[in-house]
Formats: structure tokens, sequence, C-alpha cells
């Protein structure tokens, strides 16, 4: 295919792709200099660095980020040591039941991020199924505290993405070299041996990937924050995205708030260059 | 790996395999019980597992009056929508060509919701599911077509913009989507466009568009090029081979790229919350349901949760398949 051809076909997407991602991002880093507010948003006041700068100082920011980080740090290896060991696990049942058990796995994934965070609520409310155990176990009330929100936020979040994992990893174990594993039988290998020689370096590039994806996703956990703390900030549970949402809807301070996540884009990047570059290289290969 | 044989492993492997379906599914299993229960059950401290089931949370959810020959409508309805997807399933078996079998079952899809709000007394739920449909439609329809060319022509180009393009559509999937909203409010406002279909359709594909054009691009890259090079020997040119030769035999990968962004656009909050103020679709509607005073939100919300989960649990079902598969190939991509 020509040069020609080429940019015809891709033309629709590539405007698209242009108008409403590239420009927006360009747009942003120039709305963060804007002091703005949804009473001047025609008519914003230009303040320089000013919003950046507030940002980088504002203690409440440093504490969305280190609630998103702990979040990541809790979350992602439980994703992956979970969504391996039952993919390993569901390896062993026959192709009919697999099938049943995936529909019922991948549900939590798949469902609406805010039904499902509804719905995980649900259970915590005071009349829920959890709040009672809970009591029973524990002997006291569950109540919404600083802790507990945040570990329902955690748990929640497990929950949520470990079925991506776990269909990632699988379909990865369909892809093992039957030879191999035969060859490592003949010299009497363990279970455990296969598992740790053969199993895990071949879904060592997929975890990779899935760290990578997750902690993406990590960084723009929303939906579920949202639901949970109901954005009240006595349980000082917000993400970077919800405190993000707050500067802009709540304090109305549109131009911080474009400050903000223009920083949280530069904070992305450089988790993600390295990758880009790499992928870059691989692509190059390809063609 | 070769499978456990002692009955013992197997039974464990089994025992873990449900305590996990469990986990995954006790947040559903005890919401569609709290829908059904009345409001002073749902609210009992110890929970209640035996109850009369009571469809109230779900009239006062969907509809403002209920009509006195509502079981009548709703026998109706119901028989309607079963003929329509038994026409479906079974398109291919008809002595009519089965295009024509799915345009009529789309027409008569939009006709029962067009004729609901004309037999019954509907409430705003209903308002937000049309909604909804409008939404996920044109994405699906806009994002596809034009993911479509692009995708093709990214698998067929080996020249150098391709790569560029290619790497920047991946940097911009990653990025969080709070730095395009704050934007697009913006520009919504500037254009009068804000709380409009248009807006939210336009910005959902323009989000999708990079996931879209991986995943189409992997599909298309294993169609060989011999199938269109001999087409377009044979009079084609580059677009009726693409339109006539290569479309037909993508449709399973179109089939998984479609769910994926039916997905996203029916699971979008943060855009439509911030780009909406009446119009909104189902998930800034439900959102609306918690934390409210309002004691009988706890049912209600129950109620919108499972009406929700319905058409996911559908598409689940139908398409599990291309949904493993699509996580599998395509999103490894990106």
């Amino acid at each position: 295919m020509n040069r020609g051809t080429f940019f015809r076909f891709a033309a629709p997407s590539i405007i698209v792709m242009s108008l409403l991602m590239v420009i927006p991002l360009l747009m942003a880093i120039w709305l963060g200099m804007q002091f703005m507010t949804f009473a001047n948003i025609t008519s914003p006041q230009f303040v320089g660095l000013r919003n950046y700068i507030e940002v980088l100082q504002d203690p409440r920011f440093w504490q969305s980020f280190r609630f998103t980080a702990l979040y990541a740090a809790i979350v992602v290896p439980a994703q992956l040591v979970i969504g391996f060991t039952v993919a390993l696990l569901l390896d062993q049942v026959s192709k009919f039941i697999r099938g049943i058990y995936l529909s019922i796995f991948l549900l939590p994934f798949v469902i609406v991020p805010i039904v499902g965070t509804l719905m995980f609520k649900q259970l915590f409310e005071p009349s829920g199924l959890m709040a009672y155990l809970y009591q029973t176990i524990f002997d006291t009330r569950f109540y919404y505290s600083e802790m507990s929100v945040k570990a329902l936020v955690i748990i929640h979040g497990i929950w949520y993405v470990t079925p991506f994992a776990l269909v990632t990893y699988f379909a990865g174990l369909q892809t093992l070299s039957q030879d191999l594993l035969e060859a490592a039988s003949m010299d009497g290998a363990t279970r455990w041996q296969k598992i740790r020689h053969i199993v895990l370096p071949h879904v060592r590039s997929l975890t990779i990937f899935i760290l990578l994806i997750s902690i993406m996703d990590a960084y723009r956990v929303f939906d579920s924050v949202f639901i949970l703390t109901q954005m009240n900030p006595i349980y000082k549970a917000n993400t970077i995205m919800t405190y993000t949402f707050q500067t802009a809807v709540t304090v109305q301070r549109l131009g911080k708030a474009n400050a903000m996540a223009i920083l949280t884009v530069v904070g992305i990047m450089i988790v993600l260059i390295p990758f880009l570059i790499q992928s870059y290289k691989e692509q190059l290969e390809e063609r | 790996m070769e499978k456990v044989k002692s009955p013992l492993g197997r039974l464990s492997i089994h025992l873990f395999l449900i305590l996990f379906a469990i986990y995954s599914l006790i947040p559903f299993f005890w919401t569609t019980l709290q829908s059904f229960k009345t409001l002073r059950d749902a609210n009992s401290r110890t929970p209640i597992f035996f109850f009369t089931p009571t469809w109230e949370n779900y009239q006062t959810l969907w509809l403002r009056t209920v009509p006195e020959n509502g079981a009548l409508i709703a026998y109706f309805l119901m028989l309607a929508i079963v003929i329509l997807i038994c026409l479906l399933l079974f398109a291919n078996y008809m002595p009519v060509r089965s295009s024509l079998i799915y345009g009529f079952v789309f027409l008569g899809f939009v006709a029962i919701l067009w004729g609901i709000p004309r037999l019954v007394e509907v409430a705003k739920f209903y308002e937000y599911f049309i909604n909804t449909i409008i939404v996920t439609v044109g994405t699906v329809v806009v994002s596809i077509s034009i993911g479509c060319l692009a995708g093709y022509s990214l698998a067929r180009y080996a020249g150098y913009a391709g790569v560029v393009i290619l790497i920047a559509a991946l940097g911009f999937r990653a990025l969080p989507r709070l730095a395009f909203i704050l934007p697009y409010y913006w520009i919504g406002s500037a254009t009068n466009l804000l709380d409009t279909h248009l807006l939210v359709i336009l910005t959902l594909v323009a989000v999708n568009q990079p996931f879209a054009i991986w995943m189409l691009r992997s599909f298309f890259m294993d169609i060989p090029r011999e199938l269109e090079e001999s087409a377009m020997v044979d009079g084609c040119n580059r677009l009726t081979a693409f339109l006539r030769v290569i479309m037909p035999i993508m449709w399973p990968g179109i089939v998984s790229t479609a769910l994926f962004t039916l997905l996203l656009a029916y699971n979008e909050f943060l855009l439509v919350r911030l780009l909406t103020q009446t119009n909104w679709t189902l998930p800034v509607a439900i959102s609306r349901f918690t934390g409210g005073e309002d004691p009988r939100h706890l049912t209600l919300a129950a109620a919108a949760a499972v009406s929700a989960t319905i058409p996911i649990i559908l598409v689940i079902l139908f398409f599990q398949k291309n949904l493993v598969k699509g996580l599998a190939a395509g999103a490894v991509k990106g």
C-alpha cells in the first residue's frame, strides 16, 4: 500500500484523534495556566505557571498521590498472584466447565464499574450481608471510617481487576509448549518444579504486560472511590483522579485541575516512555 | 499442564474454583435479593434470605404509574422480544437473506423501545436507558467504521508514518481520561454542544480510537494479503477490494472489537458526568442513587443496579468466547 492510499484510509481516524486527543491535551497545558472557574470560563485570566506550582505544593494532592500509590502497591501484586493461581487451577478442569467458570469470573470485570461498586457497597450497608458477618465475627458494628473506607476501596479494586489478569494468564497457559512439559515429566520433574521453571518463564512477558496495564489503571481509579467515599474528604481516600475531579467540580478551580491532570500525564509518561520506545523498536522490526 | 489425577486433588481444585465463583458473585447475589425486598425487609439488621419477592422497586424505578392492564402489556412485550431474539438466533437457517432479517430485528427493537412510552407512563429511568442505547450504538458504529479503515491501512502500510501513529495511539491510550475531559468541557461550552448526545458520542469515539485501531489492526494482520491482491488483479480498486473481499471475513474480529467498544461506552461514567447535565446515561443516573439521604434509595439502587446489569449478562452469555479471545489477543497488544 502506498503512502497516499494509507493516509486516505486512515484519515477519518487520524482527524478524530488529533482533534479530540492531541489538541485537547495541548489545550489542557494552556488551560492549566489560566485562573478559571465555571463563572469565567469564557474569559479566563492568565496566571502563568502558578497553578502548576500550587499543585506541587498542595499537601492534599500529595496525600491523594500516596493513597493512589498504596492502592497500586496492594492491588497490582494481589491481582497477579490471585489471577495466576486461579488460571492454573482453571486449566485443570474440563473444557465445558471452564466456559461456565470463565463467564462467572469475568462478570466483576465487564460490569459497569459504577454498578459493580454499588453492588459491593450494598454488602457493607448497615443492613448488608458483609456488615452482618463482620459483626458476628468481631462483635463490633461495621462503620465507615478512614481505615475501613480505604480498605473497602482496595478490596473492591482487587475484586474488580483480578479477572483481567486471570483471563490473560489463562490464555497464556493455552499456548504452553506440551513437548517441553512432557520432556520435564520424563526427567522426573515435580509439578512445582514445572511451574517454577517452565510455566513462570513462559508467562513472563504476559506478567510485564499485565503489570503495565494495571499500574496505568491504578493511576486512574475513579468510579469506585467516587461511590464508596461519596467524595467525602473526611475519609482521606482521594485518589489523584478524584482529587482532580473535586478541584474541578466542587472547588471549581478548572485551571488548577487542568494543571493537575497535566502533571499526572507527565508522571505517567515517565513510567511509559521506556515501554513506548521498546514497542516502537518492535514495530519497526515487524514491518 | 497435565491434569491432577488424585481424587482428593481434583476435589480441592473444584472446591477452590467454586469458592472463587462465590467470591465473584456475592455482590450480585446480595443486590439481586435486596432489589426484590420491601424496604422494611431490606433494612433488617439480620439478613433475610426467605421472603415474598416484590416487583415494587422495579415498578417505581421504571414506571410513573402502574397501568391497569400492566400484566397483559408485559406479556405482550416479552413475547415480542422472545420472537425477535429467536429470529436473530436462527437467521442463518431461514429461506430469506440474513441481512434482511437482521434489519427487521433491529427495526423491531426500535419499534418496541419507541412504543413502550406510548403504552405506559414511564419514569425518568427509561429515558436514561434510551440515552444509553443511543450513545452506545452511536459510539460503536462510528468507532468501528473509521477504526476499520485505519486498522486495515495500518496493517498493510509498511511506512514510517504508520509506526509513529500506532505508538502515539498507544501512548494516548495510557493517559488518564480526565486530561482530555476538562478541555472537552471547555470545547463543549464554547460550541454549545454540552449535554448533547453528539458531543458524548464524538468524545467517546476519540477516547476509544487508539484501542480500536490496535485491536482491528491485529485482526487485519491475520488476513493474508493475497486475498485483496488477487481481487485487485481482477479489477477491484483498493476500496472495493476492502469492502467486498476483506470485510466479509473480518466479522469475528469486528465483533470482538465492537464488544469492547460497547462495554466502554456503556460503562463510561466520568466523561458523561462532566459533559451532560440532564441527558445522563445509566451509570450517571445510578450514581445518583447512592449517598442520598432518602432511605428508599437502598432498594431502588439495588433495582437500578440489577436492571443495568442484565444487558451485560446477556452480552457475556452470547459472546463469552469473543470476550476472552479479545482480551487475550487484542488487549495483549495494548
